[in-house]
């Protein structure tokens, strides 16, 4: 079933790069009790791991979340009216235009029970798992107004109170929020702070009383913020720790009723422009303190919480919002004719198709392996996981997007068409939720502070001198030359992969490989100063995404194969295709890490950049000047 | 190769101002080098004009009565062109009358007999008519050489020094430019190729001044403008943005000049104050300690080319090491990533970059002034206004550290100025030379080694 005869040692040097694989079942078992009963575990919830029955030997262990049959049967009756309400009532062009979403849209989507997907049903809710979530995302995404109003209503919005909150809470709060009745909002981000907690000015005191605390601030790009009625405000308050006096944030749901609450005029923005977004500003709004959501002082990790939980649906809205737009501009491409051929003819056309064919088959595997393993009992931690998939899917969206409007051509760029507003709506996706950059530096720390913990020792020894440290280092790099591959034991006779993907299996078995070397070679380089350099945090960021991707296609199209899914042949081909191109791109990224690699010219940008940010301007002469 | 080094001897031994002592030494021995060149200028119609002998002297036409005059000089001394220059109203010295007196020259004698001293002369009196940064002046001078005399014809010619002086008043002329930062043009280039031909020594000097003039041209990252600021509220605001090379920093003027008179009949001139002080230093200032005190330190001299200005700065001791805290890390800062990471293991000697410099602390500057008057009084009001956004310095306790006032410093800068400014122009300009000497040759050495396979 698991693989046993493999050494994965090196994976847990690869940094936290393993626990993915751990996570999407790809590890070893020592032992095999242990496994039966995680197994059964995962039969008792939704979700089966483990082997089909009758799938056969290869693959049948394939660890691919599914869900039951009649789950599957529930979210199909769930999408269809959702998928007919999107097609058929929502105007995004009016949208777009007035920049507001029509009352009677949005009580469309309230009773077709939208608002509260996630919240379960004793209070009103769906109830769905995240895998049902990401599902709906798909479609909800195919306006973007409306996937941002929603999401800022429910994944972070209410997810305080879902997460965080209490029962009483949850009995007052959630059967309002779940009708749509109420529209909830996240008050986090200030004029001085984004993600630096440090910077927050909002204040809450407690009352003479002390039965409420009195909120003063205000918040900025508040989504909902002018039609929200219950908020989840992050404030100062001063906690006694230890005997000392200490300014700790905390969370408060605060109801517009109490009085106090303005927000400003809407912001009007590039894209989703019939969200709403202002600026919320609280002068001295009483909030009882039974509204403190987990601890007084606990703010920070119910907004850590909070925001971690949001990112994952971010990959499967891209993939519904690409594989309609593949529909779209395929419909073009067939029917317009240049030179006698119609444009799906030509090469450069049939290379945009084939990106957003991968990409999208890329994001979709890599949301719901997320969504299946979030959805695992114990609340599994899969933060890491889900940014990885929000920075794939942001950036990989943003490139769909832009070629499709290319392949149009200057009918794309009118307003006659779609594909502009889809380019404005897709550029949020890069910016919020964490942007892009700050969740770069989280995954590659969070996989360098893994990969420390196991590696300090090693490297120590190493800097000492120590000769048998040292030797046997030399011993393992000379058989690692003479052995032709990497075999951790993916592909094989007790391989999880099927043998189709034994190539791809390979290179990213050969990725991960180096990706261990490189993160050892790192930490010995710059040991915790590693925090400073962000260009290369960057890529190591890039190849874990990159390997996490992959592990997504291949677990994927295994399964798909090996259970004999519609067209999987087709799967295959994406999947090989992406890890080919991944692998590439890997080598050349861990390359650049290398020191002294003449690829990395990481000083020369840092230069370059320096003397551009001294002058804030750009540096060079004009061409046309001269000096005689 | 013997000629070129001549050149240069030359061109050494003739520092400053003694062109017409020089002058006077190749006046008094003419004949030979002139003798010598007729022999094979026979032929050539052209030259024949120029190096008419003597004895035609009588023949010349006499065009106007200014020449007149200037030839019974001529007769006597050879420093006659000089005298030229001189006759010029001291008042009157301008560019116009500069060219007038050219004109005058040029148009005296179509032979342009004793051009070579006029130029030095001429070259000499520049800076007096104050044309000494005039292109097209030097362009002028060029022009009275006459042209196509001094061009080799044939490689022996070439391959000796041709009309050595001739070459050599080209060459003074264009250091003369060099001096003083001037840029020949095209034009300079056609007169040079007229007069002496390509590749003659003039021309090299002025392939050497384009080879080398545009690529200095910025070599000054800070560049002063030609023209400084007359205002002295402007020259102190460019002069503070200068020193403190921040570009959020604010300047802010505290008080205008300006004179007033009292009611007691007294004249009474209040000083201009202009301050420079950026956000950074607001910080630094607002996390000051109090109980430390604070120090108005200068006048700190500041020279933009000939100028003089003084500074006032407002600094602080550095922190005594049992001081300085550390800002505590804070786990719940960064919402997203984490800040720092829980390893025991340090950067690796291979990958530290930072040199290994006696780091020397200096202590903050918090802001600087400019001030026409260095007295207490007027620097205790630039530290009042600073208190309006810096509400600290009300607490701290300022010293003032003031040296002698700029006041007489500047006083005598501005009557000394001159006579200082020479005799330190002119150390300066020795002091380089010997510098150079070495430079010049290694220059001049490919140029005769390709000269000789000619």
């Amino acid at each position: 079933m698991y693989p046993t005869n493999v050494s994965w040692d090196w994976l847990c040097n690869a940094a936290r790069g393993e626990q993915f694989l751990r996570e999407a079942g790809w590890e070893r078992s020592a032992e095999p009790p242990a496994a039966e009963v995680l197994q059964e575990s995962l039969q008792e919830a939704r979700l089966r791991q483990g082997p089909v029955p009758g799938s056969g030997e290869q693959g049948g262990g394939l660890p691919y979340p599914e869900i039951g049959n009649e789950e599957v049967e529930e979210i199909n009756q769930l999408v269809a009216p959702v998928e007919r309400f999107f097609n058929e009532e929502v105007d995004s062009s009016k949208i777009d235009r007035e920049a507001k979403i029509p009352p009677e849209t949005l009580n469309g989507l309230k009773e077709l029970g939208l608002f509260g997907i996630m919240i379960p049903e004793e209070y009103g809710g769906l109830g769905l798992s995240n895998t049902m979530y990401a599902r709906l995302a798909e479609i909800i995404s195919l306006d973007g107004s409306i996937a941002v109003t929603l999401a800022a209503h429910q994944a972070i919005g209410l997810k305080g109170i879902l997460i965080a909150g209490n029962e009483a809470q949850k009995q007052k709060y959630l059967p309002k929020l779940a009708s749509g009745e109420h529209i909830a909002a996240f008050c986090l981000t200030e004029p001085g702070s984004g993600s630096d907690a440090a910077s927050i000015q909002t204040r809450a005191v407690l009352s003479e009383d002390g039965k409420h605390f009195l909120i003063s601030g205000s918040k900025i790009w508040i989504s909902n913020g002018d039609m929200a009625d219950i908020m989840t405000v992050f404030a100062r308050t001063e906690v006694l720790v230890d005997g000392v006096k200490k300014d700790k944030i905390t969370a408060f749901i605060v109801e517009r009723a109490f009085g106090g609450v303005t927000s400003g005029k809407p912001e009007d923005k590039l894209g989703i422009r019939g969200s709403n977004t202002c600026e919320v500003s609280y002068d001295n709004v009483p909030v009882p303190v039974e509204n403190v959501i987990g601890e007084v002082g606990g703010g920070f990790k119910v907004a850590m919480n909070i925001l971690n939980s949001g990112r994952f649906s971010m990959g499967s809205s891209s993939a519904g919002m690409i594989k309609k737009l593949i529909a779209m501009t395929s419909e073009y491409a067939a029917t317009r004719k240049q030179f006698n051929k119609s444009l799906s003819e030509f090469g450069m056309i049939q290379e945009k198709f084939a990106l957003m064919a991968i990409n999208a088959f890329v994001m979709e595997s890599m949301a719901y392996l997320t969504a299946g393993m979030m959805d695992r009992p114990g609340l599994p931690d899969c933060s890491l996981e889900a940014a990885m998939v929000k920075v794939f899917s942001s950036e990989g969206g943003w490139i769909c997007v832009s070629e499709a409007l290319q392949i149009l051509g200057g009918l794309g760029y009118t307003k006659n068409y779609p594909y502009e507003r889809y380019v404005r709506d897709c550029r949020i996706l890069p910016i919020f939720e964490g942007t892009n950059e700050i969740l770069r530096m989280y995954i590659a720390l969070t996989g360098m502070q893994y990969a420390g913990k196991i590696l300090t020792a090693k490297v120590k020894e190493m800097k000492k001198g120590n000769i048998g440290t040292v030797f046997s280092m030399v011993g393992k790099k000379l058989k690692d030359t003479f052995r032709s591959s990497v075999d951790l034991g993916l592909t094989g006779k007790d391989g999880v992969v099927h043998p189709s993907l034994a190539e791809s299996a390979k290179k990213m078995e050969q990725n991960i490989y180096l990706l261990g070397l490189t993160v050892e070679s790192l930490l010995y380089r710059y040991g915790k100063t590693i925090v400073d350099e962000q260009l290369l945090l960057k890529r190591v960021a890039d190849v874990l995404i990159n390997v996490y991707a992959m592990t997504a296609v291949l677990s994927r199209a295994s399964r798909s194969i090996s259970i004999g899914l519609r067209n999987h042949d087709h799967e295959v081909l994406l999947a090989n295709t992406f890890c080919t191109n991944a692998f590439f791109k890997n080598n050349y990224l861990m390359t650049q890490l290398q020191k002294h690699s003449p690829e990395n010219d990481d000083a020369n940008i840092k230069k370059i950049a320096r003397e551009v940010l001294e002058n804030r301007a750009y540096v060079c002469s004009h061409p046309l000047e001269r000096t005689y | 190769m013997k000629c070129a080094r001549c050149l240069l001897q030359l061109q050494r031994l003739r520092p400053a101002g003694q062109s017409a002592r020089s002058a006077a030494q190749y006046g008094a021995l003419p004949q030979s080098p002139y003798a010598s060149h007729m022999l094979h200028n026979t032929q050539l119609q052209v030259l024949r004009r120029f190096h008419g002998s003597p004895a035609r002297v009588k023949n010349r036409p006499v065009p106007a009565e200014f020449i007149n005059e200037d030839d019974k000089k001529r007769d006597k001394s050879l420093v006659a062109h000089d005298d030229l220059f001189e006759r010029v109203d001291k008042e009157s010295r301008t560019k116009a009358t500069f060219n007038k007196v050219v004109d005058v020259f040029i148009k005296a004698d179509v032979r342009r007999r004793g051009h070579v001293e006029f130029i030095y002369a001429a070259l000499k009196k520049m800076p007096e008519f104050g044309v000494e940064k005039d292109l097209v002046v030097y362009n002028k001078l060029l022009d009275v050489f006459p042209k196509e005399v001094f061009v080799p014809r044939n490689f022996i010619q070439r391959m000796f020094n041709h009309y050595p002086r001739q070459q050599e008043c080209g060459v003074q002329l264009l250091e003369q430019m060099e001096t003083y930062g001037i840029l020949p043009n095209v034009e300079t280039k056609v007169l040079l190729v007229q007069i002496f031909g390509e590749k003659s020594h003039p021309m090299r000097k002025y392939q050497r001044l384009m080879y080398w003039f545009p690529r200095f041209k910025h070599t000054n990252p800070f560049p002063i403008p030609q023209q400084l600021p007359e205002d002295p509220v402007d020259l102190a605001r460019f002069s503070l943005t200068r020193i403190a090379n921040d570009l959020d920093a604010a300047v802010t003027v505290y008080q205008l000049p300006c004179t007033d008179i009292t009611e007691s009949g007294e004249l009474l001139t209040l000083p201009h104050i202009v301050g420079i002080q950026g956000p950074s230093q607001m910080e630094l200032l607002a996390k000051h300690n109090p109980s430390r005190p604070v120090f108005v330190e200068g006048p700190f001299p500041l020279w933009l080319r000939k100028t003089c200005v003084h500074y006032y700065v407002l600094r602080a001791d550095p922190l005594p090491p049992e001081e300085k805290v550390e800002e505590p890390y804070d786990p719940e800062r960064c919402l997203v990533y984490p800040l720092q990471l829980d390893l025991d293991l340090d950067r690796d000697f291979g990958d530290e970059e930072s040199f290994d410099v006696e780091d020397l602390d200096e202590g903050p500057v918090f802001a600087m002034c400019m001030t026409s008057q260095g007295d207490q009084a007027t620097l205790n009001q630039w530290i009042s206004g600073l208190q309006q956004n810096n509400p600290i310095l009300g607490q701290v306790p300022t010293l003032f550290r003031l040296n002698a006032g700029p006041k007489e410093l500047q006083g005598v800068g501005d009557t000394e100025s001159e006579h200082h400014r020479k005799p330190e122009q002119e150390t300066q300009r020795e002091e380089r030379q010997p510098e150079e000497e070495p430079e010049v040759l290694e220059e001049e050495r490919p140029r005769r080694s390709h000269g000789m396979k000619q």
